[in-house]
């Protein structure tokens, strides 16, 4: 019951799940909007801050650092390492950003799944115990 | 924001962009050759300007991982030299029997084209996918 | 709405049990605070997905978390609902016990 009362617990890791797979999408999608953009660095999410705890609820967050105009907002996005530029400077690969949402869903429809069995699971037992 | 809703908002955003450089590519590709035009100049190659699309700095402070677009800043003309050609016969020779055509380089309009496809392409997909999202999404409310 | 139909099935006064003051006696005490407990759930999870279909609809809040929201509120309702029942069993049974 305090579970569901109170956002904690397996359900708040469920939700928290969702909502990162979401900010992942976000960034692969400013990624794949910009992949012909001059001088645009692709970015990807942050994952190290995200999971020592410090989220509680996404909701009430405040961005720390007010990033330029020209980057993806939000908590969590770091410039992605590794990436040749090419003549135009731009370093966004079509295929990695494709694979980086694909597997992003994968992630959001198995969270998902999992919360929706869950919500069954409490209301089956709140009226099967009558 | 919501999040997923500012990725679908990006992804059109490149639709629209791509499709345009689509277009100049071709009105490139279909003035290769045109010597003279309505203002009696040969025609200029032109280019489109991609930026990104900032966000509102509402959304900003709000926190939330917002995705951003692109957009067309402008569509200029590619003041780069035009080709000389060695054509006596052509109607617009100068006195030199030199014809001064287009800028285009055909083979680099298509490389453009293509790229642009490809990134439309990509976005679709995108587009797609995240709509999937959302319903799944939705799908939590019921039952 | 549905909060005053939860209150509105406990009977105002209380039982007095041992004759003393309803409210002060540990039986007493116990129902009225077990309804208050639940009736603050309800209200807050309510509240919490009212603001977050709100925020879903302006854009502000993620569909999912708007999701969440409306099925908290709508689980710990039916939850409320149940523990409520239980409340008005025990009640109706304590008063039908001989003193």
């Amino acid at each position: 019951m305090s579970e569901i009362t109170s956002d904690s617990g397996v359900m708040a890791a469920l939700r928290q799940q969702m909502t990162l797979a979401a900010a992942r999408q976000a960034v692969a999608a400013s990624n794949l909007a910009n992949v012909n953009t001059p001088g645009y660095r692709a970015r990807e999410a942050d994952f190290e801050q995200t999971l020592d705890g410090k989220l509680g609820d996404p909701l009430t967050l405040t961005n720390p650092r007010h990033l330029p105009a020209a980057e993806p907002s939000g908590p969590a996005s770091h410039e992605a390492a590794g990436l040749a530029a090419r003549l135009d400077g731009n370093n966004v690969q079509i295929d990695r950003e494709l694979l980086s949402m694909t597997q992003a869903a994968g992630e959001f429809a198995r969270a998902q799944t999992a919360l929706a069995a869950k919500f069954r699971l409490v209301r089956y037992a709140i009226n099967e115990a009558r | 924001m919501s999040t997923l809703g500012s990725a679908v908002r990006a992804g059109a955003s490149a639709l629209a962009a791509e499709r345009m450089r689509i277009e100049v590519a071709v009105s490139n590709l279909a003035n290769a050759e045109s010597t003279r035009g309505p203002d009696g100049q040969p025609y200029k190659r032109r280019d489109v300007v991609l930026q990104t699309t900032t966000v509102q700095d509402f959304d900003n402070s709000l926190g939330r991982a917002t995705a951003v677009g692109v957009e067309v800043a402008a569509v200029v003309e590619d003041q780069g030299p035009a080709r000389r050609r060695f054509e006596p016969s052509h109607p617009d020779a100068d006195k030199d029997g030199y014809v001064t055509l287009p800028n285009v380089d055909p083979a680099e309009e298509m490389v453009d084209m293509l790229g642009a496809a490809r990134a439309y392409q990509a976005n679709l997909t995108a587009i797609g996918l995240i709509r999937d999202l959302v319903q799944r999404a939705l799908d939590l409310g019921r039952g | 709405m549905t909060i005053d139909a939860l209150k509105g099935r406990i009977p105002s006064g209380l039982p007095k049990v041992g004759g003393g003051d309803a409210a002060t006696t540990p039986a007493g005490a116990g129902f009225s605070d077990a309804l208050g407990r639940v009736v603050d759930a309800v209200e807050s999870t309510e509240s919490q997905a009212n603001t977050a279909v709100s925020g879903m609809l302006s854009g502000t809040t993620d569909v999912h978390d708007a999701m969440i929201a409306l099925q908290r509120a709508d689980l710990t309702l039916q939850f409320s609902v149940q523990i409520r029942n239980r409340l008005v069993q025990a009640y109706n049974e304590i008063m039908r016990m001989p003193i």
